[in-house]
Formats: structure tokens, C-alpha cells, sequence
């Protein structure tokens, strides 16, 4: 009996047969069930996303089980297996346990550290358990799956810095201020980055909001959008003295705040921070502005620069990712092998212990004068033979099951106490 | 008893001075923790020293400069630690252990001479009130100059638009600029108290105060760049750059009185 993990994802696979390969939630069902019913595999799993398509199963003959597997799935999509075929990977056991470690803990994916797969890896499993393809083998794997990437989000940073540019500004602004809560911003310019990024700040509690541009009617249905107060252009420096955040996006071809505007503002601010985040280009504030003390200036590149020294950040982490999940494969294995042991252990202790409790009836029989002392001597005598002979073996059968050769230990052990077959 | 006990406190900060700088570097939580269970024993072991000290002397363990920071070391060691927790700066340790290992390494070393016998027109209660408020100032700013020195190598991160480690490890400009108003406005009360009485109990013991005393002459020199930025950011609005620039020459200064205090011969030294 073997765990496997069978399919194709974004490395290996063009999008266009992943498309035509990922299936829907009631077509999956069906095929569930479709491939339970072939009796080839005991338990199955297929995780269905736009970046993978991968079947998990426990089967006796996990070549047969891929084969078929796909076979259904080709069938169904209307896609030739022949294309697929040469594309498929399978890894078997520990592999496969690596496999779904990693593809949960969002190590596999096509941006490390995403946070989707977490939740489609979940939904995949709900439904093949809804559909009863679920039995122990996956369920432990799964449960442990979620557990490591669990632990992987929150022991690493893979998931920590911002890989979008208004994501990475926001963060860039918690690095300026203590929080975001209660602070000002402005947007001059309507455009759709510089919204999305003021929704971010939004969402992390900075208030209030006002909105400026060029077209005034534009301006003040982007400030109904955000629940902002829409400002006048020409009005333009005042606000800038009362706010903490700028986000700049107008279609100028001239900066439309100047040095010298900025310095006539920050004169009265004391010390208060003021933040630019400009993503107009060409640029809507002028350069020389941070070189004023406190303020601070991120436009377009800069915060393309911020975003790839992100992405090699959790490039790093991942790597420390790496050695926490064979960290948990360890674990995992161990477990389970000693799952395989523990059963064995336990009859052999029966079957000394009813040899044992046999031998001593007999002979307290043949003495029916002894003292009680005598009866509890003879008792404790027995029992700690017992436990001597039994401490080796036992010791040995765990530390086979950890060394992973547990399989030929136990046919031996049952063999020579008679145990029955296992 | 109290030598054995200060060295063990003492290994107790070299071993949380190198993982806290492992930590600076290298993203390991565990390191953070290890770091943080080793300057609390280093801690608890130096109170116990000074208790010790305190008891096997008979008065306050502040008999000689290089017991006075020791003592100092102490309370930076717990502001620290308070610190740590209230503003979040899981890096602090890294930016002041080294100030308190340098330190309380120069506080032993120098120890060997023993309890010096103090000039018995300064003894007396006062005595010791001007060096506790002395000490306190002068633990309060040791993180003054930690927040300045964290304040400034963030506000490069920023500016440079590069983030490197710093970046992600260095808390909010705001934060790192607040952590240095309020130690300076903690600070500077005690320095001031315990200066003045200095001057106006040794004044009159010594006939000039400044005259012979080198440490006397750079703790007003200390004292005079704290109230100047003191000033400037509660009357004229100095903040973040500036404040931290003189945040770093006012704990200079401070450093060299007390270097002065421990090497060059003089009133407060032993």
C-alpha cells in the first residue's frame, strides 16, 4: 500500500492544458467517485486549481492508480491523454508526503507565499470527504499538511512583505508611521492604482480621506467611493499641510507639487511625517522634495525596487520554509511507521503476558500452602522476566520503525512468537 | 560571593549581546527568545551582586564610580527590558547590550581597587541621592541614544529606497522618534536634580566644583547638549534627523565624562 501524488502544475504544464484540465467542483465529484469506483485506489484526493491539477491517493499499485486516474480526467475534459501523459509527475511515500506539505505551505506555487492554495488545498479536501474518498492515510497526511503550513506562515516570513506595488507602499508607510490609524491622506489625480492603494490604507484604518483633481465632478465621485471629501484643485497646498499621506497620480506632464510648495508646508508641520507615494509617471512631485527633513518620496520604481527586494525576501525565508517542512516530514514518517509498530508491540506484550499469568496459576496450584508473601514474590518474580526479556526487542522494533526497516522486523517478530498474521 | 555572582551576570550579557546581534541578522525567533531568557538571568544574577554588594559593605553599592555603573548597567539592563515590550522593538537588544557590556566589563575590571574610602564631608544621604538621579538619567539615556542611533539608520533605509535587513527588522520612523523624545524627557529631570545637587553639596566640600574634577566639568557639558535639545523639540518642533544627531553627541559627551570619571585621575574616581 503506497501513498501517491500524481499530476501537472504551472512548472511543468503551459496554461493553456491547464485550463482545458482544471475541472469544477460538481464535475469533480463525479469524477471522485469515478475513480473510487475503478476499486484501484482506497482513498483519493484531487486538488483542482489554475496553477495545478494533481490527484492524491493511497493505492496498492500507484502506477495503475495514476494511469487510470488521468484516464478519467482526460475523459472528461475532452483533452487526449497522450498530451498529458508525458507531463505527469508521481512521487511516491515520503515524496508525496513532501509534495503536499510543500503545495499546501505555499512553497510550490507560482508566487511563493501566496495565500490561496492554503484554502483551495481545504476545499479539495471537504469535497473528497463529502464524497467518502477520504479515509485515514489522507486525512492524517492532510490534517498534518495544514498544520505545517500553518506553521510555516507564521515561523517564516514567506508571506510577510508586499509583491504588489500598492501593497508595498502601504507597507513602506507603517515603516514611517507608528500605524496608519487615524492618518490623513490625500489623493491628487483619480486613477485606479493610486485608488487601490488608498483602499489599502483605508483598510488599515487611516482617516480621513480627500480626493483633488483636475476634474471636479471625477474628484468627487472618487470621494463618494472611498467615503472621502472631495478638495478643489487650486486648493491643493492647503490640504497638503493637513495631511500625512500623499498618493499622486494625475496625467501632467509638469509636477504638479513643487519643492518650494512643500517647504512652505512643512514649516508649520512640527514633526509630522509627509509621505509621497507617487505613482504617476511622468511624476507628479518634484524630486528635490526629500531632501526636506521628514519627508519622504516613493515613486514609481522606487516602489518596483521595493517590491523585488520583497520577492528576495521570501525567496530567503522560503528556504528556511525548506528546512522546517523536512523538519515536519521527519516527524510525520516517524509517526506514522510508529503508528505500524505499535500494534505488534502490543500483542507481543499480550502473548507473554497470557503465557506468564498461565505458568503462574499452574504453579500456585501445586502450592496451596504458600504464604501470601510467597504468591506476591512469585507474581512480581514473573511479571519482571517479562518486562527484561521484552525491553530489547521492543527498543529494537521502535528504532527500526524510525530507521524506516520496520516492515521485515515485524513479519520476523510475528513469525517467531506466533502472533497470527498482521 | 558578590564578584563571582557579578561575573556570572556578566556572562549572562556577553551571551545575550552575541545572540542578539545573531538575532539582528539572522531571522530566528528562537535566537530572539534565547536572548531575551539570557539578559533576564544576567539581570536577576546582577541584583543579587549588588544585594550582596550592598549588605557585605554596609551601605548603598554607589561607594565608588565603578560600582556607581554597575548600578547604572542595572537599571539600563530593566529600562531595556521594558522598553522592549512596550514599543515592540524586538531588535533594542542589540543596539544597547553592547553600551551595557562595555560598561560592566569596565565596572569589574576596575573593581579590584576596592571600596575607596569616601571623603567624610560627602558622605551622608544627599551623596547617594546625587548618584541614584545621576544613574537614572544616565540609564535613560543609553536608550536615548539607542532609539537615536535606530532612528537614523532607518531613516537611511528609506531614504535610500533600498531596503536592506535594517529595513525590515527596524520599527516606524514615529515610533523610533518618540522612543528618544521620551527617554530624553525622562533623562534629563534626574540628570538635572542630581547635578544640582552635586554641585551644592560638593561645591562647598571641595571649594570649586569644576576646578579639579574633570567629570564634574563634561557631565555640564553632557547636561548643556541635553537641554538644548530638549528645548528645541519642545519649543522650536526639532524631531526625527536632528534630534537624533544630538541625541548621539549628547551620550558622546556623557561617554567621555564617564570615561574620564573611571581613567583620568580626579575627585569622583577611585
Amino acid at each position: 500500500m503506497a501513498l501517491f501524488v500524481t499530476g501537472l502544475s504551472h512548472k511543468n504544464a503551459p496554461v493553456e492544458l491547464r485550463e482545458r484540465l482544471a475541472v469544477e467542483e460538481d464535475k469533480l465529484r463525479e469524477l471522485l467517485r469515478d475513480v473510487a469506483a475503478t476499486g484501484l485506489v482506497q482513498e483519493a484526493l484531487i486538488l483542482s486549481t489554475c496553477n495545478r491539477v494533481e490527484v492524491y491517493g493511497v493505492a496498492e499499485a500507484p502506477g495503475e492508480a495514476r494511469a487510470v486516474a488521468f484516464r478519467h480526467l482526460c475523459q472528461h475534459r475532452g483533452v487526449s491523454l497522450g498530451l498529458v501523459e508525458p507531463l505527469l509527475y508521481t512521487h511516491l511515500d515520503q515524496d508525496a508526503v513532501r509534495h503536499a506539505f510543500r503545495v499546501a505551505a505555499s512553497l510550490d506555487s507560482m508566487m511563493i507565499g501566496e495565500p490561496q492554495i492554503l484554502g483551495q488545498v481545504k476545499d479539495a479536501f471537504a469535497l473528497a470527504q463529502a464524497c467518502e474518498t477520504v479515509g485515514p492515510h489522507l486525512h492524517t497526511l492532510f490534517a498534518q499538511a495544514f498544520a505545517v503550513a500553518k506553521k510555516v506562515r507564521t515561523e517564516t516570513e514567506i508571506a510577510r512583505h508586499a509583491v504588489s506595488v500598492s501593497f508595498a507602499a502601504v507597507e513602506l508607510a507603517k515603516k514611517i508611521f507608528t500605524g496608519l490609524g487615524g492618518k490623513a491622506v490625500l489623493l491628487v489625480g483619480a486613477g485606479k492604482m493610486s485608488e487601490l492603494a488608498a483602499r489599502h490604507l483605508v483598510e488599515q484604518g487611516a482617516f480621513p480621506i480627500y480626493v483633488t483633481n483636475r476634474t471636479w465632478a471625477r474628484a468627487q465621485e472618487l470621494a463618494r467611493a472611498l467615503s472621502g471629501t472631495a478638495v478643489p484643485f487650486d486648493e491643493l497646498e492647503t490640504a497638503l499641510a493637513g495631511v500625512d499621506i500623499v498618493v499622486t497620480s494625475t496625467g501632467a506632464t509638469e509636477p504638479v507639487i513643487t519643492r518650494e510648495a512643500v517647504q512652505r508646508v512643512t514649516q508649520g508641520r512640527r514633526a509630522r511625517p509627509l509621505f509621497f507615494i507617487d505613482i504617476a509617471v511622468p511624476r507628479d512631485v518634484e524630486g528635490g522634495v526629500d531632501t526636506l527633513d521628514g519627508v519622504y518620496r516613493y515613486d514609481i520604481d522606487d516602489l518596483k525596487q521595493v517590491v523585488d527586494a520583497n520577492i528576495r525576501e521570501r525567496l530567503r525565508e522560503a528556504q528556511r520554509a525548506e528546512g522546517l517542512v523536512e523538519r515536519e516530514i521527519g516527524k510525520f514518517v516517524a509517526r506514522q511507521s510508529d503508528v505500524e509498530v505499535i500494534p505488534t508491540i502490543v500483542s507481543l506484550r499480550e502473548r507473554l503476558e497470557e503465557i506468564r499469568t498461565g505458568e503462574v496459576r499452574k504453579t500456585l496450584a501445586r502450592l496451596p500452602e504458600a504464604s501470601p508473601e510467597t504468591r506476591q514474590a512469585i507474581d512480581a518474580l514473573s511479571t519482571a522476566i517479562v518486562n527484561k526479556i521484552l525491553h530489547t526487542p521492543i527498543t529494537k522494533l521502535r528504532e527500526s520503525s524510525r530507521a524506516g526497516a520496520h516492515r521485515s522486523w515485524l513479519e520476523l517478530v510475528h513469525e517467531l512468537f506466533g502472533l497470527g498474521r498482521k | 560571593m558578590h564578584a563571582t555572582l557579578l561575573n556570572l551576570a556578566i556572562l549572562g550579557y556577553i551571551a545575550a549581546t552575541g545572540l542578539s546581534l545573531a538575532y539582528l541578522v539572522q531571522r530566528e525567533e528562537w535566537i530572539h527568545r534565547v536572548a531575551s531568557v539570557a539578559t533576564i538571568a544576567g539581570w536577576l544574577l546582577h541584583t543579587v551582586a549588588l544585594l550582596a554588594r550592598g549588605i557585605e559593605s554596609g551601605r548603598p553599592p554607589l561607594g565608588s564610580l565603578p560600582e556607581a555603573v554597575s548600578v547604572a548597567v542595572w537599571v539600563v539592563v530593566l529600562l531595556a527590558l521594558w522598553v522592549e515590550r512596550q514599543y515592540r522593538v524586538k531588535v533594542l537588544g542589540a543596539f544597547v547590550l553592547p553600551i551595557v557590556l562595555v560598561f560592566s566589563l569596565k565596572s569589574t575590571t576596575t573593581r579590584a581597587l576596592d571600596l575607596p574610602g569616601i571623603e567624610p564631608a560627602l558622605s551622608g544621604a544627599w551623596l547617594w541621592v546625587h548618584i541614584g538621579l545621576v544613574l537614572l538619567g544616565i540609564a535613560a539615556f543609553v536608550l536615548n541614544f539607542a532609539g537615536a542611533l535606530m532612528y537614523l539608520l532607518q531613516e537611511r533605509q528609506l531614504r535610500a529606497k533600498r531596503p536592506g535587513t535594517l529595513y525590515y527588522r527596524l520599527p516606524a520612523l514615529e515610533t523610533l522618534d518618540r522612543l528618544t523624545y521620551r527617554t530624553l524627557a525622562l533623562g534629563f529631570p534626574f540628570l538635572t536634580t542630581g547635578l544640582i545637587l552635586g554641585v551644592l553639596w560638593a561645591g562647598p566640600a571641595w571649594g570649586s566644583v569644576f576646578a579639579f574634577d574633570p567629570l564634574a566639568l563634561l557631565s555640564f557639558v553632557a547636561w548643556l547638549i541635553y537641554a538644548g535639545t530638549l528645548a528645541g523639540r519642545a519649543a522650536v518642533g526639532w524631531h526625527g534627523r536632528r534630534a537624533a544627531y544630538f541625541a548621539i553627541v549628547g551620550f558622546a559627551a556623557l561617554v567621555l565624562t564617564l570615561g574620564a570619571g573611571l581613567f583620568l585621575p580626579g575627585k569622583h574616581g577611585s
